[in-house]
């Protein structure tokens, strides 16, 4: 079963980190986790994947869908940390591109 | 569930289970311990494991109608010297898709990577009708 922890940082960024997979079996509740960070009122989101397993089409998916929910209400999605096997769905897709992996959740919106 | 074949044989693990969206963590369960009895190479074992969990998901949500009752769908895992197998059979309608026109769709598409990303994780993949069930054949070599 995946968890998600949800928090908000010091600075109002949105952390989302997910520990599992993230498959068509988790991937509806990262949009959800998404979308509610925004109607919070944080547009900013760090996706936290140093604790994601296993990723494919489906989470995939779910981080595109986050990332066109953020930027409509003036932020941005980013991920940090991912591990060898989500780098490796990236690199396979090409996405690595669109969703480039920062190095911290930390200093995921420094640049 | 599981079911090793004698020594010197292939390991093996199979699973029969309703055609539902549990079945993915079923699979994906089931084939912790098979890489680890195997010795599969990492990167093999998740070229396979993608592969898999992709045409698994495919089959969840598009083999059926969705009415339809009594789905269920077979995995058989296979680890043999030079290779990873695996095999899907599913009770669903049969699948018109060719799959020498899959491709990537846009970067910010939400949907539609799934047959793509077995493609290009796999160093085979086939579809078949098989008398009443559809069969998937997935094949990493080692």
């Amino acid at each position: 079963m995946t968890e998600f922890a949800v928090r908000i940082d010091g600075r109002g960024v949105g952390v989302v980190t997910p520990q599992g997979r993230l498959t068509m079996v988790s991937a509806r509740s990262l949009r959800t986790a998404v979308e509610e960070l925004v109607a919070g009122g944080a547009p900013k989101v760090v996706v936290d994947l140093s604790e994601t397993t296993f990723l494919d089409s489906s989470g995939l998916g779910a981080l595109i869908a986050g990332l066109k929910t953020c930027r409509q209400a003036g932020g941005d999605l980013r991920i940090a940390s991912p591990t060898d096997a989500v780098l490796a769905v990236l690199q396979l897709t090409n996405l690595d591109k669109v969703l480039r992996p920062r190095e911290s959740a930390e200093t995921a919106f420094d640049v | 569930m599981s079911d090793h074949a004698p020594p010197g044989g292939p390991l093996r693990w199979e699973v029969t289970a309703p055609a539902e969206p549990a079945v993915v963590d079923t699979v994906q369960d089931g084939l912790v311990a098979l890489w680890r009895e195997g010795a599969v190479d990492p990167h093999v074992a998740l070229r396979l494991e993608l592969g898999l969990v992709e045409i698994v998901a495919n089959i969840v949500e598009h083999a059926y109608d969705p009415a339809e009752t009594g789905r269920e769908i077979t995995v058989v895992v296979e680890v043999a010297p030079g290779r990873v197998t695996a095999s899907a059979w599913d009770n669903g309608r049969p699948t018109g898709i060719d799959l020498s026109t899959v491709a990537l769709p846009e970067d910010d598409a939400e949907s539609g990577r799934g047959l793509a990303m077995a493609l290009a994780a796999l160093d085979e993949l086939r579809y078949e009708r098989d008398g009443e069930r559809n069969r998937w054949s997935l094949v990493c070599l080692r």
